[in-house]
């Protein structure tokens, strides 16, 4: 028989939680200082209490409960309606520090007889601990707790500033059902906030490092990308492909990319990477189907004085739902948070064709290569699964000749590559040639990329310096 | 906040003795408190054996018995009481984490609640209990 769950009343966790913790059991939230343990805690107590599911907030030494409650009320969740009639804060420190930490049970006991919490919290459990004047008492009195907490219908909540080395020292972490760690990591001076759930009884979740950040209305969580369990084969429905928005490209791949495969367009910078794919984008938002630019270099003044200069009205499609821009700052964007707003609009069917712009801006805030592979992958099934056609841009250093495209195989799991770069002549044109398409053919040779006032378009063959100087 | 509002409403009229079967002495400081605060009259056993003589002893209006009880289990107490005869009117509730509500009610339990506690169920299903002992008391004057 399946445990109900308490939902966080965070999107986000819940996906990672499956649903959220099983009702009537003991979890442990766990970080250092300034992780954001009581934030996520209060915050799903907020979320769920009710005249019907009391909670019991208790604080204990780690902070004074007027100072906890003070620093509580800056976060949009905090409604004062809820406390004192669905949300209890009581100071558990005071009576303990007279009667001692073998009086813990009795406290407890005395306190769910008198409020009947449905939600009760321990904030913080660790310093609480730290009275038990031996190990074994400390050991005997959490384990009368426990037995208190598994017999009363009440899903209880031990938030500690415990390290990862303490897991498998401390008997608390092997009585919990759950424990959900919460850490930072350094990337480039930056800090990353992520939670992974180390233990969670009875119950499949979602493993791994799962981004998290923290801002007004309190925690979002990010869940890590993951590879979709369907897939879905391309046809060969000449009704699928979709117009590249670029005059002559089409025809160099046939009649146009598959709908939902993935292009990687690589080259230089100038090369004409961001104003093909925003083409694509434009073309696409024309034709009626909605398309989100993922950037983070260009702001939207930046993007908009580029599309001015071609004439486009995005104005109009954008009012239309037909166009988005979605800027992310290259210093403080997480992969995963940029996934999830992604995936976010694709549900919402408001995203038919996508750009990213550009990988390398991805890779630098992830926290090691593999991982960044990984979520490229993911990234390429799910638009195949979702039928949206995404064109990623990558910028290469060299200007006119390359050794590799990318070094994360990255161009393996595209469907398509193009690649753009400039002539070796003074006068430096643009070309553009199809490299690899996956289920098609394509024209192998090198061509013009022509850049008008109307945009890109694709021109002649080139055919080297003799040939197109005679 | 009060929760009691409906074991208030359900309040057994004079003292109406229950036997609690428990063997931990934490949960049956907190069941204590809450069929107290229900005006129910406690008194507790620690296993099923003792339960069995007290039983006899006190005859309660009402057992509540966990199943996982030493010495003899909740189900086989049950079906002691049910069988003799000066014993067979007690009502029984048997409150468990086991998932045994058929094996309950074969043993001869009159109602069958799971746990973790949650004191309004509780207090709703010893009400309907009590109830019913009273109309049984009525048929016999």
């Amino acid at each position: 028989m399946s445990r109900k769950r308490l939902s966080t009343g965070i999107k986000g966790l819940d996906q990672v939680l499956g649903g959220g913790f099983p009702e009537n059991s003991m979890n442990m939230i766990m970080g250092s200082p300034g992780a954001g343990k009581s934030i996520l805690t209060e915050q799903m107590v907020f979320a769920n209490a009710s005249k019907e599911r009391p909670a019991l907030y208790l604080t204990t030494f780690s902070e004074p409960l007027e100072k906890f409650i003070l620093n509580s009320q800056s976060y949009t969740f905090f409604n004062p309606a809820q406390v004192g009639v669905e949300i209890l804060y009581e100071d558990l420190g005071q009576p303990l520090r007279e009667k001692g930490y073998a009086a813990l049970p009795d406290l407890i006991t005395e306190f769910v007889a008198e409020w009947h919490p449905r939600i009760l919290v321990f904030d913080s459990f660790k310093a609480l601990s730290e009275l038990a004047r031996t190990a074994e008492e400390g050991r005997l009195v959490l384990f009368d707790l426990a037995t208190l907490l598994a017999n009363y219908d009440c899903t209880a909540f031990l938030v500690g500033e415990y390290g990862p080395d303490t897991m498998t020292e401390l008997p608390a972490f092997a009585i919990a059902d759950s424990i959900l760690s919460l850490q930072r990591h350094t990337l480039a001076g930056n800090d990353q906030r992520f939670l992974r759930v180390e233990k969670l009884r009875g119950s499949s979740f979602v493993p791994g490092l799962h981004a998290f950040s923290i801002g007004a209305g309190g925690i979002e969580v990010f869940p890590r990308l993951l590879t979709p369990s369907s897939f879905t084969s391309y046809s060969d429905d000449s009704g699928r492909r979709v117009t590249t928005g670029v005059q002559g490209l089409d025809p160099m791949i046939e009649s146009g990319f598959w709908r939902g495969s993935t292009t990687l367009v690589a080259g230089p910078t100038g090369s004409g990477k961001s104003m093909l794919s925003l083409q694509f984008l434009y073309q696409g938002a024309l034709a009626g189907e909605p398309g989100l630019y993922v950037g983070f270099q260009e702001n939207p003044v930046q993007i908009a004085r580029i599309t001015k200069g071609f004439g486009w009205d995005t104005g109009k499609v954008e009012k239309e739902g037909l166009f988005e821009l979605m800027y992310r700052s290259p210093v403080e964007m997480q992969l995963d948070e940029v996934a999830f707003r992604i995936f976010e609009r694709v549900n919402e069917g408001k995203v038919k064709r996508l750009v990213i712009d550009a990988l390398g801006d991805l890779k630098r805030r992830s926290l090691d290569t593999d991982r960044f592979a990984d979520y490229i992958y993911s990234l390429t099934q799910w638009f195949a699964l979702k039928q949206v056609t995404c064109l990623m841009t990558y910028e290469l250093k060299e200007l006119f000749e390359f050794h590799s495209i990318t070094g994360e195989e990255i161009s393996n799991m595209s469907d398509n590559v193009l690649l753009l770069r400039f002539t070796p002549e003074a006068e430096m044109a643009r070309t553009l040639r199809v490299v690899k398409t996956r289920g098609s053919a394509h024209d192998h040779r090198e061509h013009l990329l022509e850049l008008s006032q109307k945009g890109v378009a694709v021109g002649k063959p080139w055919k080297g310096m003799r040939q197109s100087s005679s | 906040m009060d929760s009691s509002d409906a074991s208030k409403s359900v309040r057994p009229v004079g003292h109406v003795l229950a036997l609690v079967v428990e063997r931990n002495p934490i949960v049956q400081r907190l069941e204590r408190y809450f069929l107290e605060e229900a005006g129910y009259q406690v008194e507790f056993s620690n296993d099923g054996a003792s339960a069995l003589a007290r039983a006899k002893e006190l005859r309660p209006a009402i057992l509540i018995t966990e199943i996982l009880v030493p010495k003899m289990d909740g189900l086989t107490l049950c079906r002691q009481l049910k069988s003799k005869p000066e014993t067979a009117g007690i009502l029984i509730l048997v409150f468990s984490h086991l998932e045994a509500e058929d094996r309950a009610r074969e043993a001869g339990a009159d109602a069958f609640l799971r746990k973790p506690l949650n004191e309004e169920p509780l207090v709703e299903t010893l009400s309907r209990l009590v109830a019913r002992h009273q109309d049984i008391l009525r048929g016999k004057k």
